[in-house]
């Protein structure tokens, strides 16, 4: 399973920070400041917190990440590709390399656990044959071999987070971006999500998560980002949460 | 990434679509079928006319009615100066005796006999002009009439005026309609097309994370908007085929429509209709996901 998720040393340089944000400024048309003079390093295989509180600039923070906006201000390169100067037809084959869990799942509910994680590989044109090799490992990853029928409604809220970073890791990602993914999860679920990111970190993927989750960071002690206003206030390796948001 | 894949993903998830948004699909097949039979009945209508006018054309452009007593030596002269004519394509005599048996016969079409009541009837010997070009029967007239031998000129050119008027009226009338109801096809396409996206924007937002080409995105729902085109051009076709049988005599018989044509003509129609229903389906669907990809980018 190891080989899973280290297949990859595709990119140009592989001590290059798997995401570089240089002066990174986002202004809205109607004057919204989200982001402003961000400056951020993540090397390839770490494991990140982004906190803030709502309205700081996280979800823009991950939305300049996977391009579905263009700064207003700076540069940012994700896995060694330039996203300022990327071509529209070059997006797709950018996410391909970025794995992306959210807080509500985002999975197709007439299609069962296997068939949602098919789909990212029926959609981006995969064989066939990949397909049935892959997604039977991904669901042993994590640990829903024996629910590959099931019907999302017939899952658990964890089951159904691990079914979306399943689906998530398909192309098997340089990054995995996880926004807010215990947001609706027990305490105890949240744990298991946890330990599965991790787990997914220490096979290679670098693993960047937003997060409101006070307890997690702390106990975690990883590297935390954190924004206010839009402006990137505190970058710290092993971190506490240090204020509620 | 296989070509084949795609092509074969695609259809799939157009079919899935037309018939998950089968009411909408079927409304919009229903109104390319609307649009298509009017123009099924514009195209039947102007080929007849337009083959009525060939006839037409074909036929005497111009009779030129022969003075009395006019000798076989001036005739010939006659024949020979407007053969050589520019725009004259056959000069043809025909005798007093020739037309009395075309003025009987025609009597005979309409179920009468040519009663005289016994008077002995001469008729004007005459020529019969047919010209390459209908447009050019003003200036041999003129020749003709300012010849002596000539007592008048009497030409279709009236007749060829009215019919192709009635024919410019008819296709610009049509084209109009046919116009009205195609952007009303087309529109009725695009919002299908656009609620068929718009449900399912949740697979396609997925789509577009997990990296998915706009290939891949778009042509599942172009041919969504094409299969409707085309369902309703075979409906369409069908219908045709079964009341072109009882057309075709008539198309013949009054719009002189050469056989040749009318044989060949449901062929010809089908085609036309498949292009059209083919071509609505797409621009109308392919308008429809670009506008939603546009704006989601």
């Amino acid at each position: 399973m190891t080989s899973l998720l280290r297949r990859r040393a595709r990119t140009v340089d592989p001590d290059a920070p798997v995401i570089r944000m240089v002066d990174v400024g986002m202004t809205y048309p109607n004057g919204k400041v989200a982001l402003a003079d961000v400056n951020v390093d993540i090397p390839r295989g770490d494991f990140v917190f982004l906190v803030g509180p709502s309205g700081a600039g996280k979800s823009t923070f991950i939305r300049l990440l996977i391009r579905e906006q263009v700064p207003t201000a700076g540069n940012v390169r994700v896995a060694g590709r330039d996203l300022i100067r990327m071509r529209r037809s070059q997006v797709p084959a950018l996410r391909r390399r970025i794995g992306i869990v959210f807080q509500d799942f985002r999975l197709l509910p007439n299609k069962t656990v296997s068939e949602n994680v098919a789909f990212a590989l029926d959609v981006t044109g995969s064989p066939r044959g990949l397909v049935r090799q892959r997604v039977p490992q991904l669901l042993s990853l994590v640990g829903l071999q024996d629910h590959a029928h099931h019907l999302p409604t017939q899952l658990s809220g964890g089951e159904q987070q691990r079914t979306a970073i399943a689906r998530a890791l398909v192309h098997d990602p340089a990054i995995l971006i996880a926004d807010e993914p215990t947001g609706n999860l027990d305490p105890v679920t949240s744990w298991e999500i946890i330990q599965l990111l991790i787990q997914i970190n220490e096979l290679g993927t670098t693993v960047l998560m937003a997060t409101h989750n006070q307890e997690i960071v702390n106990a975690m002690r990883r590297r935390v980002l954190a924004l206010e206003g839009g402006h990137l206030v505190r970058d710290e390796a092993t971190a506490a949460y240090e204020r509620e948001y | 990434m296989s070509f084949m894949r795609f092509i074969g993903f695609s259809i799939v998830r157009a079919w899935q679509g037309f018939w998950r948004n089968a009411m909408m699909s079927l409304a919009a097949t229903a109104t390319v079928i609307l649009m298509l039979v009017l123009l099924s009945a514009l195209f039947i209508v102007i080929t007849g006319l337009n083959s009525g006018l060939e006839f037409i054309e074909s036929k005497v452009a111009i009779t030129a009615r022969l003075v009395d007593n006019l000798s076989d030596e001036n005739r010939a002269e006659l024949i020979e100066e407007f053969e050589a004519y520019p725009g004259v394509a056959l000069v043809e005599y025909v005798s007093p005796e020739e037309a009395m048996a075309r003025l009987r016969e025609s009597y005979r079409e309409t179920g009468q006999e040519l009663d005289t009541g016994g008077a002995r009837i001469t008729l004007f010997s005459s020529l019969e002009i047919s010209l390459t070009d209908p447009n050019l029967s003003g200036d041999v007239g003129a020749a003709l009439d300012a010849n002596d031998d000539v007592e008048r000129v009497l030409t279709k050119q009236a007749e060829y005026d009215t019919l192709l008027g009635i024919i410019n009226v008819i296709r610009t009338v049509g084209l109009i309609g046919i116009g009205l109801v195609g952007l009303t096809v087309l529109f009725m396409i695009i919002n299908t097309i656009r609620i068929a996206v718009y449900s399912r924007a949740n697979e396609i937002e997925i789509m577009r994370l997990v990296g998915a080409s706009d290939s891949f995105i778009r042509w599942p729902f172009i041919l969504e908007g094409i299969l409707c085109g085309l369902v309703g051009a075979i409906v369409t076709i069908a219908l045709v085929a079964i009341v072109w049988d009882p057309i075709q005599p008539a198309m013949v018989t009054i719009f002189q429509m050469p056989t040749a044509v009318s044989t060949r003509f449901l062929t010809t129609l089908s085609v036309l209709l498949l292009g059209v229903g083919l071509g609505v389906g797409a621009l109308g669907s392919w308008i429809s996901v670009r506008s939603y990809l546009a704006a989601a980018r």
